[in-house]
């Protein structure tokens, strides 16, 4: 069975871990989780379907078919032993996806998200913290699009200007910065944000291929 | 707020152009620009910067609290093809709104430039928690500009009938648009 316990007896599930006190006991961040890491978790009740709102993770299915991606990503937050109370994930984009063109220079932060019952122990920046925290990703332009209609409004109880800068501020914690794009899911709404990291090995030459790529001219 | 500039934008002629804060160094590429536009556009000038002595006061006495100018260079040779201005009040009945002012230079037009520009403004004004954009043009005269604004959501607010008179004697009416910025749901 996997639990904390079963994380501490079989560290083949996980590249890292941290424990941390909080208001609401002790909780566990586990990074680089494992096929099979899922197993016998939970899903807290904070993620799921609301009035206004739907997790973007429904099932701990998804959680593992993200892993089974090339250099898929999870990183989560772990309360009451199996709980999963929040989660950060990470893969290449998919290939009918704009971005794909630039085949692996290209790595989408696909999602964040922290349990309405967790909320306000910066859990969302551990999350990004733990996932970014890598030399992998100097290679790579890291990047995350934010749609205002995935955003949980009500449950933070802000409109979408102030989500964005919520967002804004917790990214560009971690070398993130607002870029433009045509791409018309991103351009449909003002609120929406691209954000774009560039890894330190990136060559000058791949961030003009990425900026052209970004208002819909294709790499020769 | 503004360490996110210079922002990229590509033209659909794969050229490169930078959205940034205007400075005293940009004096000379805005002369140059505000020296470019038509005479019977500039008439319409409320500041008239395209006076020399008149843009360096403004540079020099630059306060992005009041008024954040943005220019639009083109990175292949530094020329400024665009220019918005976001002003802002120290007045705390007025604290909530800003206006913007856009002019594309006229070479630049068909490049969707000022639709990046004015967006850009959007969301720096978002990101400044102002709560309404107000956006002023002059009838048959800024049709493009009425075009772009209403593409990011403005909304036609007022008119005020023969507001203006053209460099002809010719009385033209004011059209006022805003947008809201901080709507509480999204309308999707």
């Amino acid at each position: 069975m996997t639990s904390l316990a079963g994380i501490a007896a079989n560290p083949d599930l996980i590249g890292r871990c941290q424990t941390f006190e909080s208001a609401y006991g002790v909780i566990t961040m586990c990074g680089l989780c494992h096929p099979g890491f899922f197993e016998n978790m939970i899903l807290e009740g904070g993620l799921g379907r609301f009035s206004h709102y739907s997790s973007i993770i429904q099932k701990l299915e998804s959680f593992e078919a993200f892993l089974d991606r090339k250099d898929g990503r999870v990183t989560v937050a772990i309360a009451d032993s199996n709980h999963v109370i929040g989660y950060c994930l990470g893969s290449y984009p998919a290939h009918d996806d704009r971005w794909a063109a630039l085949g692996d220079l290209m790595y989408e932060l696909a999602a964040i998200e922290v349990s309405r019952n967790f909320r306000g122990l910066k859990l969302g920046e551990r999350l990004l913290g733990m996932t970014m925290d890598d030399d992998f990703f100097e290679d790579k332009i890291s990047y995350m699009c934010g749609y205002s209609w995935h955003w949980d409004l009500e449950g933070k109880e802000l409109n979408a200007a102030q989500y964005r800068s919520m967002m804004k501020k917790l990214y560009s914690r971690f070398g993130f910065r607002e870029v433009y794009t045509n791409e018309p899911n991103i351009t449909l709404r003002a609120e929406n944000i691209m954000m774009i990291r560039v890894g330190s090995r990136v060559t000058a030459e791949d961030q003009l291929k990425f900026r052209h790529l970004r208002f819909g001219i294709k790499p020769k | 707020m503004l360490k996110d500039y210079p922002k990229a934008i590509v033209t659909q002629d794969g050229d490169s152009v930078l959205l940034r804060p205007a400075t005293l160094a940009d004096e000379n590429a805005l002369n140059e620009f505000f020296g470019e536009i038509p005479d019977q556009e500039q008439w319409f000038f409320r500041e008239k910067l395209n006076d020399p002595k008149i843009l360096h006061e403004f540079l020099l006495n630059l306060d992005y609290r009041r008024a954040l100018p943005i220019v639009a260079v083109r990175e292949k040779d530094g020329k400024i093809i665009a220019n918005l201005r976001l002003h802002m009040s120290m007045a705390p009945c007025l604290g909530h709104v800003a206006h913007l002012r856009v002019m594309v230079h006229p070479n630049f037009r068909a490049l969707k430039i000022g639709s990046w520009m004015i967006l850009d403004c959007v969301k720096t004004a978002m990101d400044l928690g102002l709560e309404k954009l107000f956006a002023e043009f002059v009838a048959g005269v800024e049709e493009a500009a009425v075009g772009a604004a209403m593409k990011l959501d403005f909304r036609h607010e007022g008119i005020l009938k023969g507001y203006i008179k053209d460099k002809k004697g010719v009385y033209r009416d004011l059209i006022i648009m805003s947008r809201d910025l901080q709507s509480k749901w999204s309308d999707f």
